[in-house]
Protein backbone atom coordinates (compact mmCIF):
# COMPACT_ATOMS: atom_id res chain seq x y z
CA UNK A 1 0.00 0.00 0.00
CA UNK A 2 1.69 3.09 -1.18
CA UNK A 3 2.24 5.81 1.81
CA UNK A 4 1.04 9.21 0.92
CA UNK A 5 3.82 12.33 1.90
CA UNK A 6 0.93 14.10 3.81
CA UNK A 7 3.52 17.31 4.67
CA UNK A 8 2.89 20.81 3.05
CA UNK A 9 3.21 20.86 -0.47
CA UNK A 10 4.33 24.29 -2.15
CA UNK A 11 1.93 25.94 -5.05
CA UNK A 12 3.50 24.77 -7.89
CA UNK A 13 1.06 26.29 -10.73
CA UNK A 14 1.51 29.74 -12.80
CA UNK A 15 0.89 32.86 -11.21
CA UNK A 16 -0.44 36.19 -13.24
CA UNK A 17 2.08 38.42 -13.93
CA UNK A 18 1.79 42.19 -12.25
CA UNK A 19 -1.11 44.53 -13.58
CA UNK A 20 -3.80 41.93 -14.23
CA UNK A 21 -5.38 42.88 -10.54
CA UNK A 22 -7.58 45.22 -11.87
CA UNK A 23 -9.57 42.05 -13.51
CA UNK A 24 -9.77 40.54 -10.60
CA UNK A 25 -11.49 43.42 -8.79
CA UNK A 26 -13.49 43.90 -11.82
CA UNK A 27 -14.52 40.46 -11.99
CA UNK A 28 -15.56 40.13 -8.39
CA UNK A 29 -17.30 43.43 -8.16
CA UNK A 30 -19.81 42.62 -11.57
CA UNK A 31 -20.10 38.58 -10.24
CA UNK A 32 -21.34 40.70 -6.71
CA UNK A 33 -24.16 42.94 -8.47
CA UNK A 34 -25.06 40.37 -11.32
CA UNK A 35 -26.01 38.30 -7.73
CA UNK A 36 -28.37 41.15 -6.86
CA UNK A 37 -31.74 41.20 -7.75
CA UNK A 38 -32.95 44.35 -7.67
CA UNK A 39 -30.08 45.43 -9.68
CA UNK A 40 -31.00 42.61 -12.60
CA UNK A 41 -34.51 44.21 -12.01
CA UNK A 42 -33.34 47.50 -12.66
CA UNK A 43 -30.84 46.34 -15.79
CA UNK A 44 -34.38 44.90 -17.20
CA UNK A 45 -35.77 48.44 -16.55
CA UNK A 46 -33.42 50.41 -18.12
CA UNK A 47 -33.63 48.06 -21.39
CA UNK A 48 -37.25 49.38 -21.55
CA UNK A 49 -36.87 52.42 -23.35
CA UNK A 50 -34.91 50.26 -26.09
CA UNK A 51 -37.61 47.74 -26.55
CA UNK A 52 -40.53 51.05 -27.05
CA UNK A 53 -37.97 52.24 -29.92
CA UNK A 54 -37.39 48.90 -31.45
CA UNK A 55 -41.37 48.59 -31.70
CA UNK A 56 -41.23 52.38 -33.59
CA UNK A 57 -38.21 50.87 -35.72
CA UNK A 58 -40.65 47.98 -36.54
CA UNK A 59 -43.27 50.30 -37.37
CA UNK A 60 -41.89 52.74 -39.31
CA UNK A 61 -40.21 50.24 -41.07
CA UNK A 62 -43.35 48.15 -42.17
CA UNK A 63 -46.18 49.72 -41.13
CA UNK A 64 -46.95 53.21 -43.75
CA UNK A 65 -49.27 54.71 -41.94
CA UNK A 66 -46.13 54.75 -39.34
CA UNK A 67 -44.06 56.44 -41.37
CA UNK A 68 -44.15 59.74 -39.28
CA UNK A 69 -42.09 57.33 -36.55
CA UNK A 70 -38.94 57.48 -39.03
CA UNK A 71 -35.77 57.38 -37.04
CA UNK A 72 -33.46 60.54 -37.42
CA UNK A 73 -30.47 61.10 -35.95
CA UNK A 74 -32.21 62.74 -33.22
CA UNK A 75 -33.85 59.49 -32.16
CA UNK A 76 -30.88 58.33 -30.81
CA UNK A 77 -30.05 61.37 -29.08
CA UNK A 78 -33.25 61.54 -27.82
CA UNK A 79 -33.06 57.70 -26.54
CA UNK A 80 -30.13 58.32 -24.79
CA UNK A 81 -30.92 61.18 -23.40
CA UNK A 82 -33.96 59.40 -21.53
CA UNK A 83 -31.43 56.29 -20.86
CA UNK A 84 -29.79 59.51 -18.72
CA UNK A 85 -32.29 58.69 -15.63
CA UNK A 86 -31.13 55.02 -15.75
CA UNK A 87 -27.69 56.01 -15.75
CA UNK A 88 -28.24 58.29 -12.54
CA UNK A 89 -30.07 55.05 -10.89
CA UNK A 90 -27.35 52.61 -11.94
CA UNK A 91 -24.57 54.75 -10.78
CA UNK A 92 -25.94 55.41 -7.38
CA UNK A 93 -26.64 51.68 -6.56
CA UNK A 94 -23.90 49.97 -8.38
CA UNK A 95 -21.12 52.97 -7.71
CA UNK A 96 -21.65 54.71 -3.98
CA UNK A 97 -20.50 51.71 -2.30
CA UNK A 98 -17.61 50.63 -4.52
CA UNK A 99 -14.81 52.51 -2.54
CA UNK A 100 -16.81 53.73 0.67
CA UNK A 101 -17.31 49.93 1.44
CA UNK A 102 -13.87 48.78 1.36
CA UNK A 103 -12.92 52.01 3.53
CA UNK A 104 -15.48 50.63 6.14
CA UNK A 105 -14.32 47.36 5.94
CA UNK A 106 -10.71 48.43 5.96
CA UNK A 107 -10.37 46.30 2.78
CA UNK A 108 -7.65 49.01 1.48
CA UNK A 109 -4.81 48.43 4.08
CA UNK A 110 -5.53 44.89 2.68
CA UNK A 111 -5.38 45.39 -1.05
CA UNK A 112 -2.61 47.28 -1.00
CA UNK A 113 -0.21 44.92 0.33
CA UNK A 114 -0.76 42.56 -2.65
CA UNK A 115 0.28 42.60 -6.12
CA UNK A 116 -2.11 45.72 -7.13
CA UNK A 117 -1.02 49.45 -7.20
CA UNK A 118 -3.70 51.56 -6.70
CA UNK A 119 -4.11 53.23 -10.21
CA UNK A 120 -5.02 48.65 -10.60
CA UNK A 121 -7.72 49.33 -7.89
CA UNK A 122 -9.23 52.21 -9.47
CA UNK A 123 -9.44 50.62 -12.62
CA UNK A 124 -11.08 47.70 -10.76
CA UNK A 125 -13.37 49.64 -9.84
CA UNK A 126 -14.34 52.01 -12.57
CA UNK A 127 -14.52 48.99 -14.57
CA UNK A 128 -17.21 47.71 -12.80
CA UNK A 129 -19.21 50.79 -12.70
CA UNK A 130 -18.50 51.30 -16.62
CA UNK A 131 -19.52 48.02 -17.86
CA UNK A 132 -22.62 48.48 -16.19
CA UNK A 133 -23.40 51.95 -17.26
CA UNK A 134 -22.46 51.02 -20.75
CA UNK A 135 -24.67 48.01 -20.46
CA UNK A 136 -27.46 50.80 -20.25
CA UNK A 137 -26.45 53.09 -22.59
CA UNK A 138 -23.78 52.13 -25.81
CA UNK A 139 -24.58 48.73 -25.88
CA UNK A 140 -28.85 49.45 -26.07
CA UNK A 141 -27.59 52.27 -28.53
CA UNK A 142 -25.53 49.93 -30.81
CA UNK A 143 -27.83 47.33 -30.69
CA UNK A 144 -30.81 49.65 -31.47
CA UNK A 145 -28.49 50.91 -34.96
CA UNK A 146 -28.60 47.39 -35.96
CA UNK A 147 -31.99 46.51 -35.25
CA UNK A 148 -33.20 49.58 -37.50
CA UNK A 149 -31.12 48.42 -40.33
CA UNK A 150 -32.78 44.44 -39.34
CA UNK A 151 -36.38 46.44 -39.90
CA UNK A 152 -35.31 48.28 -42.96
CA UNK A 153 -33.68 45.66 -44.65
CA UNK A 154 -31.00 47.87 -45.94
CA UNK A 155 -27.87 50.15 -44.91
CA UNK A 156 -29.36 53.17 -46.58
CA UNK A 157 -29.95 55.12 -43.03
CA UNK A 158 -26.51 53.57 -41.72
CA UNK A 159 -25.05 55.39 -44.70
CA UNK A 160 -26.67 58.23 -44.73
CA UNK A 161 -25.92 58.84 -41.23
CA UNK A 162 -22.10 57.01 -41.00
CA UNK A 163 -20.91 59.42 -38.16
CA UNK A 164 -23.57 57.68 -35.45
CA UNK A 165 -21.99 54.33 -34.50
CA UNK A 166 -18.84 56.84 -33.39
CA UNK A 167 -21.03 59.60 -32.07
CA UNK A 168 -22.95 57.08 -30.10
CA UNK A 169 -19.61 55.62 -29.10
CA UNK A 170 -17.54 59.06 -28.20
CA UNK A 171 -20.64 60.24 -26.36
CA UNK A 172 -21.69 57.33 -24.12
CA UNK A 173 -17.94 56.61 -23.29
CA UNK A 174 -17.38 60.53 -22.48
CA UNK A 175 -20.76 60.21 -20.21
CA UNK A 176 -19.66 57.14 -18.32
CA UNK A 177 -16.08 58.06 -17.97
CA UNK A 178 -17.43 61.50 -16.61
CA UNK A 179 -20.36 59.64 -14.50
CA UNK A 180 -18.07 57.03 -13.09
CA UNK A 181 -15.03 59.11 -12.11
CA UNK A 182 -17.27 61.40 -10.03
CA UNK A 183 -19.03 58.46 -8.63
CA UNK A 184 -15.80 57.12 -7.70
CA UNK A 185 -14.48 59.72 -6.17
CA UNK A 186 -17.19 60.65 -3.99
CA UNK A 187 -16.90 57.03 -3.39
CA UNK A 188 -13.73 57.76 -1.82
CA UNK A 189 -14.39 60.51 0.50
CA UNK A 190 -16.97 58.59 2.43
CA UNK A 191 -17.09 54.99 4.34
CA UNK A 192 -21.15 55.18 3.96
CA UNK A 193 -22.77 54.05 0.43
CA UNK A 194 -25.64 55.79 1.41
CA UNK A 195 -24.60 59.00 2.27
CA UNK A 196 -22.30 58.58 -0.94
CA UNK A 197 -25.31 58.11 -3.17
CA UNK A 198 -26.99 61.31 -1.52
CA UNK A 199 -24.14 63.06 -2.04
CA UNK A 200 -23.63 62.45 -5.78
CA UNK A 201 -27.37 63.17 -6.38
CA UNK A 202 -27.04 66.12 -3.88
CA UNK A 203 -23.92 66.62 -7.15
CA UNK A 204 -26.48 66.38 -10.19
CA UNK A 205 -29.83 68.56 -8.36
CA UNK A 206 -27.57 71.36 -6.63
CA UNK A 207 -25.40 71.90 -9.68
CA UNK A 208 -28.91 71.76 -11.90
CA UNK A 209 -30.89 73.98 -9.60
CA UNK A 210 -28.13 76.80 -9.44
CA UNK A 211 -28.18 76.95 -13.37
CA UNK A 212 -32.02 76.97 -13.12
CA UNK A 213 -32.03 79.69 -10.64
CA UNK A 214 -29.53 81.87 -12.85
CA UNK A 215 -31.67 81.15 -15.91
CA UNK A 216 -34.46 82.77 -13.80
CA UNK A 217 -32.88 85.54 -13.01
CA UNK A 218 -31.13 86.44 -16.40
CA UNK A 219 -33.03 84.72 -18.92
CA UNK A 220 -30.10 82.95 -20.37
CA UNK A 221 -28.65 79.94 -20.53
CA UNK A 222 -25.16 80.96 -20.63
CA UNK A 223 -24.52 79.80 -17.31
CA UNK A 224 -25.38 76.17 -18.30
CA UNK A 225 -21.65 75.40 -17.46
CA UNK A 226 -22.71 75.07 -13.78
CA UNK A 227 -25.10 72.04 -14.71
CA UNK A 228 -23.42 68.57 -14.59
CA UNK A 229 -26.19 67.27 -16.48
CA UNK A 230 -26.37 70.42 -18.86
CA UNK A 231 -22.51 70.45 -19.52
CA UNK A 232 -22.74 66.43 -20.71
CA UNK A 233 -26.21 67.48 -23.08
CA UNK A 234 -24.50 70.20 -24.54
CA UNK A 235 -21.40 68.09 -25.47
CA UNK A 236 -23.82 65.03 -26.72
CA UNK A 237 -25.93 67.57 -29.14
CA UNK A 238 -22.97 68.78 -30.60
CA UNK A 239 -21.41 64.98 -31.08
CA UNK A 240 -24.41 64.38 -32.67
CA UNK A 241 -24.34 67.31 -34.93
CA UNK A 242 -27.79 68.79 -33.28
CA UNK A 243 -28.21 72.41 -32.79
CA UNK A 244 -26.68 73.31 -29.31
CA UNK A 245 -29.12 73.34 -26.64
CA UNK A 246 -27.60 76.33 -24.58
CA UNK A 247 -25.64 79.18 -24.72
CA UNK A 248 -22.56 78.28 -23.47
CA UNK A 249 -19.93 77.69 -25.82
CA UNK A 250 -19.45 74.05 -25.98
CA UNK A 251 -15.75 73.97 -25.33
CA UNK A 252 -16.61 75.29 -22.23
CA UNK A 253 -18.70 72.15 -21.30
CA UNK A 254 -15.84 70.05 -22.54
CA UNK A 255 -13.79 71.88 -20.53
CA UNK A 256 -16.05 71.60 -17.46
CA UNK A 257 -16.42 68.32 -18.02
CA UNK A 258 -12.63 67.18 -18.40
CA UNK A 259 -11.75 69.59 -15.09
CA UNK A 260 -14.37 67.28 -13.82
CA UNK A 261 -12.39 64.10 -14.70
CA UNK A 262 -9.55 65.65 -13.28
CA UNK A 263 -10.67 66.51 -10.14
CA UNK A 264 -11.91 63.17 -9.54
CA UNK A 265 -8.84 61.70 -10.42
CA UNK A 266 -6.86 64.15 -7.83
CA UNK A 267 -9.45 63.51 -5.23
CA UNK A 268 -9.11 59.04 -6.09
CA UNK A 269 -5.16 60.12 -5.89
CA UNK A 270 -5.15 61.23 -2.54
CA UNK A 271 -7.69 59.16 -1.08
CA UNK A 272 -6.95 55.72 -2.66
CA UNK A 273 -4.64 54.50 -0.38
CA UNK A 274 -3.64 51.25 2.50
CA UNK A 275 -3.03 53.74 5.02
CA UNK A 276 -5.10 56.83 6.14
CA UNK A 277 -2.47 60.03 6.94
CA UNK A 278 -3.72 62.46 8.69
CA UNK A 279 -0.72 65.55 8.82
CA UNK B 1 18.91 36.46 -2.42
CA UNK B 2 21.25 35.60 -0.09
CA UNK B 3 20.29 33.37 2.58
CA UNK B 4 21.95 34.89 5.43
CA UNK B 5 21.03 38.75 3.49
CA UNK B 6 19.03 40.67 5.51
CA UNK B 7 15.27 40.53 5.11
CA UNK B 8 14.61 43.91 5.98
CA UNK B 9 17.37 46.89 6.03
CA UNK B 10 16.83 50.13 6.74
CA UNK B 11 19.18 53.38 6.48
CA UNK B 12 18.34 56.54 7.74
CA UNK B 13 15.11 56.23 8.03
CA UNK B 14 12.44 58.73 9.05
CA UNK B 15 8.95 59.59 8.59
CA UNK B 16 6.88 62.73 9.75
CA UNK B 17 3.13 63.37 9.77
CA UNK B 18 3.25 66.86 9.74
CA UNK B 19 4.97 67.97 12.64
CA UNK B 20 4.84 64.67 14.28
CA UNK B 21 7.49 62.43 13.91
CA UNK B 22 7.13 58.58 13.70
CA UNK B 23 10.26 57.41 12.81
CA UNK B 24 13.23 59.15 13.76
CA UNK B 25 16.38 58.47 11.45
CA UNK B 26 16.42 54.80 11.42
CA UNK B 27 19.10 52.32 10.87
CA UNK B 28 18.93 48.77 10.88
CA UNK B 29 18.66 45.37 9.27
CA UNK B 30 16.50 42.40 10.23
CA UNK B 31 18.17 39.27 9.68
CA UNK B 32 16.25 35.99 8.24
CA UNK B 33 14.28 33.80 10.79
CA UNK B 34 11.67 35.32 13.18
CA UNK B 35 12.56 39.00 14.81
CA UNK B 36 10.29 40.59 17.06
CA UNK B 37 9.23 44.00 17.10
CA UNK B 38 8.78 45.87 20.43
CA UNK B 39 7.62 48.78 21.79
CA UNK B 40 4.84 50.82 23.18
CA UNK B 41 1.84 51.91 21.81
CA UNK B 42 3.15 55.10 19.59
CA UNK B 43 6.53 53.99 19.88
CA UNK B 44 6.33 53.74 16.23
CA UNK B 45 5.80 49.97 15.50
CA UNK B 46 3.28 50.70 13.02
CA UNK B 47 4.32 53.26 11.37
CA UNK B 48 8.06 50.99 11.13
CA UNK B 49 4.94 48.13 9.74
CA UNK B 50 3.79 50.50 7.40
CA UNK B 51 6.99 51.40 6.00
CA UNK B 52 8.35 48.23 4.96
CA UNK B 53 5.11 47.10 3.73
CA UNK B 54 5.53 49.75 1.41
CA UNK B 55 2.02 51.16 2.53
CA UNK B 56 3.77 54.65 3.61
CA UNK B 57 6.56 56.30 1.80
CA UNK B 58 9.54 57.82 3.95
CA UNK B 59 9.91 61.34 4.37
CA UNK B 60 13.62 60.57 4.53
CA UNK B 61 16.02 57.75 3.81
CA UNK B 62 15.17 53.93 2.06
CA UNK B 63 13.81 50.90 2.70
CA UNK B 64 14.33 47.77 1.30
CA UNK B 65 12.52 44.26 1.88
CA UNK B 66 14.50 41.07 0.21
CA UNK B 67 16.98 43.06 -1.18
CA UNK B 68 14.51 45.14 -3.54
CA UNK B 69 13.13 49.06 -2.36
CA UNK B 70 9.66 48.50 -1.20
CA UNK B 71 8.14 51.54 -2.01
CA UNK B 72 6.12 51.66 -5.16
CA UNK B 73 7.16 48.04 -6.30
CA UNK B 74 4.58 45.98 -6.01
CA UNK B 75 6.13 42.89 -7.19
CA UNK B 76 7.95 42.26 -4.53
CA UNK B 77 4.34 41.85 -2.71
CA UNK B 78 4.24 37.96 -4.52
CA UNK B 79 6.96 37.26 -2.30
CA UNK B 80 5.63 39.00 1.03
CA UNK B 81 2.47 38.54 3.39
CA UNK B 82 1.00 40.90 5.49
CA UNK B 83 -1.26 40.65 8.42
CA UNK B 84 -2.78 44.08 9.53
CA UNK B 85 -3.43 44.72 13.39
CA UNK B 86 -6.99 45.96 12.10
CA UNK B 87 -9.95 43.78 10.89
CA UNK B 88 -10.31 44.18 7.24
CA UNK B 89 -13.02 41.79 6.39
CA UNK B 90 -16.19 42.04 4.53
CA UNK B 91 -18.50 40.37 7.13
CA UNK B 92 -20.30 38.73 4.53
CA UNK B 93 -18.10 36.86 3.12
CA UNK B 94 -16.75 33.32 4.36
CA UNK B 95 -13.58 32.70 5.42
CA UNK B 96 -12.90 30.30 2.67
CA UNK B 97 -14.54 33.17 -0.45
CA UNK B 98 -12.16 36.21 1.65
CA UNK B 99 -9.17 34.13 1.51
CA UNK B 100 -9.77 32.98 -1.96
CA UNK B 101 -10.76 36.34 -3.27
CA UNK B 102 -6.99 37.78 -1.45
CA UNK B 103 -5.18 34.84 -3.35
CA UNK B 104 -6.50 35.69 -6.43
CA UNK B 105 -4.92 38.98 -6.25
CA UNK B 106 -1.71 37.44 -5.69
CA UNK B 107 -1.83 36.15 -9.42
CA UNK B 108 -3.47 32.56 -8.53
CA UNK B 109 -6.13 31.28 -11.15
CA UNK B 110 -9.54 31.04 -9.74
CA UNK B 111 -9.56 27.06 -8.84
CA UNK B 112 -5.67 27.19 -7.62
CA UNK B 113 -6.55 30.14 -5.45
CA UNK B 114 -9.49 28.14 -3.78
CA UNK B 115 -7.32 24.92 -3.03
CA UNK B 116 -4.27 27.62 -1.74
CA UNK B 117 -6.93 29.63 0.36
CA UNK B 118 -8.46 26.28 1.78
CA UNK B 119 -4.78 25.44 2.48
CA UNK B 120 -3.93 28.84 4.53
CA UNK B 121 -6.95 28.09 6.22
CA UNK B 122 -5.85 24.40 7.15
CA UNK B 123 -2.39 25.93 8.36
CA UNK B 124 -4.33 28.33 11.06
CA UNK B 125 -6.22 25.46 12.20
CA UNK B 126 -9.17 27.18 10.64
CA UNK B 127 -10.48 25.00 8.24
CA UNK B 128 -14.16 23.83 9.87
CA UNK B 129 -14.77 27.14 10.19
CA UNK B 130 -13.73 27.43 6.51
CA UNK B 131 -17.41 28.29 5.08
CA UNK B 132 -19.29 30.29 8.09
CA UNK B 133 -19.23 34.10 7.61
CA UNK B 134 -16.84 36.05 8.86
CA UNK B 135 -19.22 38.31 11.06
CA UNK B 136 -19.73 35.18 12.86
CA UNK B 137 -16.32 34.66 14.00
CA UNK B 138 -14.79 35.37 17.23
CA UNK B 139 -11.82 37.92 17.86
CA UNK B 140 -9.21 34.83 17.53
CA UNK B 141 -11.04 33.78 14.21
CA UNK B 142 -10.89 36.85 12.74
CA UNK B 143 -6.86 37.34 13.83
CA UNK B 144 -6.29 33.80 12.30
CA UNK B 145 -8.19 34.17 8.82
CA UNK B 146 -5.90 37.50 8.59
CA UNK B 147 -3.45 35.20 8.66
CA UNK B 148 -4.29 32.21 6.64
CA UNK B 149 -4.30 35.44 3.69
CA UNK B 150 -0.93 36.59 4.35
CA UNK B 151 0.60 32.37 4.09
CA UNK B 152 -1.92 31.59 1.73
CA UNK B 153 0.11 32.58 -1.21
CA UNK B 154 3.76 31.02 0.51
CA UNK B 155 5.47 34.17 0.71
CA UNK B 156 9.29 34.44 2.14
CA UNK B 157 9.29 37.13 4.53
CA UNK B 158 5.59 37.38 7.11
CA UNK B 159 4.78 40.94 8.52
CA UNK B 160 2.94 39.99 11.44
CA UNK B 161 1.11 42.99 13.19
CA UNK B 162 0.05 42.39 16.74
CA UNK B 163 -0.90 39.09 15.45
CA UNK B 164 -2.20 37.86 18.88
CA UNK B 165 -4.13 40.50 20.09
CA UNK B 166 -7.66 39.33 20.99
CA UNK B 167 -6.61 35.29 21.11
CA UNK B 168 -7.67 33.22 23.63
CA UNK B 169 -4.82 31.81 25.77
CA UNK B 170 -4.90 28.35 24.14
CA UNK B 171 -5.24 30.04 20.84
CA UNK B 172 -2.19 32.63 21.65
CA UNK B 173 -0.37 29.02 22.49
CA UNK B 174 -0.72 27.40 19.12
CA UNK B 175 -0.36 30.86 17.39
CA UNK B 176 3.05 31.02 18.79
CA UNK B 177 3.94 27.39 18.39
CA UNK B 178 2.90 27.94 14.32
CA UNK B 179 4.72 31.08 14.10
CA UNK B 180 7.68 29.25 15.62
CA UNK B 181 7.38 26.48 13.22
CA UNK B 182 6.98 28.98 10.03
CA UNK B 183 10.33 30.31 11.30
CA UNK B 184 12.06 26.82 11.12
CA UNK B 185 10.37 25.87 7.64
CA UNK B 186 12.73 28.77 6.67
CA UNK B 187 10.08 31.55 6.25
CA UNK B 188 11.00 34.67 7.76
CA UNK B 189 8.67 36.46 10.19
CA UNK B 190 8.49 40.15 11.45
CA UNK B 191 5.97 39.97 14.56
CA UNK B 192 5.35 43.07 16.47
CA UNK B 193 3.88 43.03 19.88
CA UNK B 194 3.29 45.21 22.36
CA UNK B 195 3.40 42.21 25.23
CA UNK B 196 6.92 41.43 25.70
CA UNK B 197 6.49 37.66 27.51
CA UNK B 198 4.96 36.89 23.92
CA UNK B 199 7.34 38.12 21.79
CA UNK B 200 10.15 36.23 24.10
CA UNK B 201 8.58 32.94 23.64
CA UNK B 202 8.56 33.11 19.87
CA UNK B 203 12.23 34.81 19.26
CA UNK B 204 15.45 35.69 21.09
CA UNK B 205 15.79 38.17 18.48
CA UNK B 206 14.60 41.52 18.74
CA UNK B 207 14.38 45.37 17.70
CA UNK B 208 13.22 47.44 20.61
CA UNK B 209 11.36 50.52 19.66
CA UNK B 210 10.40 53.67 21.41
CA UNK B 211 9.40 56.86 20.60
CA UNK B 212 10.21 56.53 16.87
CA UNK B 213 13.89 55.34 17.19
CA UNK B 214 15.14 51.85 17.72
CA UNK B 215 16.40 51.33 21.07
CA UNK B 216 17.88 48.23 20.60
CA UNK B 217 18.46 45.43 18.15
CA UNK B 218 19.39 41.84 18.32
CA UNK B 219 19.22 39.30 20.97
CA UNK B 220 17.86 39.56 23.89
CA UNK B 221 20.84 38.05 26.09
CA UNK B 222 22.89 40.78 23.84
CA UNK B 223 20.86 43.62 24.74
CA UNK B 224 20.81 43.06 28.51
CA UNK B 225 24.88 42.71 28.62
CA UNK B 226 24.69 46.00 26.90
CA UNK B 227 22.62 47.56 29.82
CA UNK B 228 24.76 46.43 32.64
CA UNK B 229 25.59 49.23 33.99
CA UNK B 230 21.93 49.14 34.99
CA UNK B 231 21.38 47.62 38.61
CA UNK B 232 20.02 44.35 38.58
CA UNK B 233 17.22 43.46 40.72
CA UNK B 234 17.34 40.07 42.71
CA UNK B 235 14.37 38.96 44.81
CA UNK B 236 15.25 36.22 47.32
CA UNK B 237 12.91 34.70 50.07
CA UNK B 238 14.81 33.34 52.75
CA UNK B 239 14.00 32.55 56.52
CA UNK B 240 16.55 35.10 58.07
CA UNK B 241 16.44 38.05 55.62
CA UNK B 242 18.01 40.28 58.04
CA UNK B 243 20.82 38.65 58.23
CA UNK B 244 21.33 37.70 54.30
CA UNK B 245 20.79 41.45 54.11
CA UNK B 246 23.78 42.01 56.24
CA UNK B 247 26.03 39.99 54.33
CA UNK B 248 25.01 41.21 51.01
CA UNK B 249 26.02 44.79 52.21
CA UNK B 250 29.56 43.87 53.04
CA UNK B 251 29.86 43.99 49.25
CA UNK B 252 29.98 47.04 47.32
CA UNK B 253 28.39 45.99 44.15
CA UNK B 254 24.80 45.79 46.46
CA UNK B 255 23.76 48.96 45.36
CA UNK B 256 20.09 49.11 47.73
CA UNK B 257 18.55 46.80 49.61
CA UNK B 258 14.92 46.67 50.76
CA UNK B 259 12.27 44.14 52.71
CA UNK B 260 9.31 42.42 51.61
CA UNK B 261 7.40 40.25 53.10
CA UNK B 262 9.56 36.91 53.58
CA UNK B 263 12.18 38.38 51.23
CA UNK B 264 14.83 40.52 50.49
CA UNK B 265 15.16 42.49 47.25
CA UNK B 266 18.79 43.72 45.96
CA UNK B 267 20.20 45.56 43.29
CA UNK B 268 23.48 44.85 42.46
CA UNK B 269 25.93 46.23 40.06
CA UNK B 270 27.95 43.40 39.40
CA UNK B 271 24.80 40.35 38.87
CA UNK B 272 27.51 37.75 37.87
CA UNK B 273 29.50 38.49 41.24
CA UNK B 274 26.70 38.20 43.70
CA UNK B 275 25.16 35.30 42.59
CA UNK B 276 28.10 33.33 42.51
CA UNK B 277 28.19 34.58 46.58
CA UNK B 278 24.81 34.08 47.16
CA UNK B 279 25.09 30.60 45.50
CA UNK B 280 28.36 29.55 48.27
CA UNK B 281 25.49 31.11 51.40
CA UNK B 282 22.76 29.05 49.91
CA UNK B 283 24.99 25.79 49.75
CA UNK B 284 26.26 26.39 53.79
CA UNK B 285 23.42 26.90 55.04
CA UNK B 286 25.50 29.45 57.58
CA UNK B 287 22.05 31.83 57.45
CA UNK B 288 19.36 29.37 57.06
CA UNK B 289 17.35 28.35 54.16
CA UNK B 290 16.78 30.09 51.22
CA UNK B 291 13.59 29.40 49.22
CA UNK B 292 13.36 31.06 46.18
CA UNK B 293 15.16 33.60 43.89
CA UNK B 294 14.11 34.87 40.84
CA UNK B 295 15.38 38.06 39.41
CA UNK B 296 12.26 40.45 38.01
CA UNK B 297 14.96 42.18 35.61
CA UNK B 298 15.56 38.48 34.02
CA UNK B 299 13.22 38.86 31.47
CA UNK B 300 12.24 41.19 28.42
CA UNK B 301 10.12 43.49 30.37
CA UNK B 302 13.06 44.49 32.15
CA UNK B 303 15.29 44.71 29.51
CA UNK B 304 12.81 47.12 27.63
CA UNK B 305 12.00 49.22 31.01
CA UNK B 306 15.52 49.93 31.31
CA UNK B 307 16.31 50.93 28.06
CA UNK B 308 13.79 53.05 28.02
CA UNK B 309 14.61 54.86 30.89
CA UNK B 310 17.92 55.97 29.70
Amino acid sequence: MPIHDQGYRRYGGSKAPLGQGWTVIARAGIRAMFAKRAFLGLLLLAWLPFFVRAVQFYAAANLPQAAVLAPTPDTFRQFLDQQATFVFFVTVYCGAGLIANDRRANALQIYLSKPLTRAEYVFGKLAILATFLLLVTWVPGIVLLIVQMSFAGNFTFLRNNLFLFPAITVFTFVEVLLVAMTMLALSSLSNSSRYVGILYAGVIFFSSAVYGVLYAVTRSTMFSWISFPANLEQLGNVIFRQPPRYDTPWPVSLFMIVLVIALSGVILERRVRGVEVVA
Amino acid sequence: MNASAPVVGAEHLSKWYGQVIGLNDVTLSVPPGITGLLGPNGAGKSTFMKLITGQLKPSKGSVTVLGEPIWGNPALYFRIGFCPEQDAFYERMTGLEWVTALARLNGLSESDAAATARRGLEMVDLLDAADKKIGAYSKGMRQRVKMAQALAHEPQLLILDEPLSGMDPIMRRKTIRMIKEWGRAGKSIIVSSHILHEIESMTANILLINQGRILAEGNVHQIRDLIDEHPHTVYIKADQTRALARAFLAHDDVLSLRFEDQAVVVQTGRPDAFYARLTDLAASGELGAIHEVTSPDDNLQAVFQYLVKT
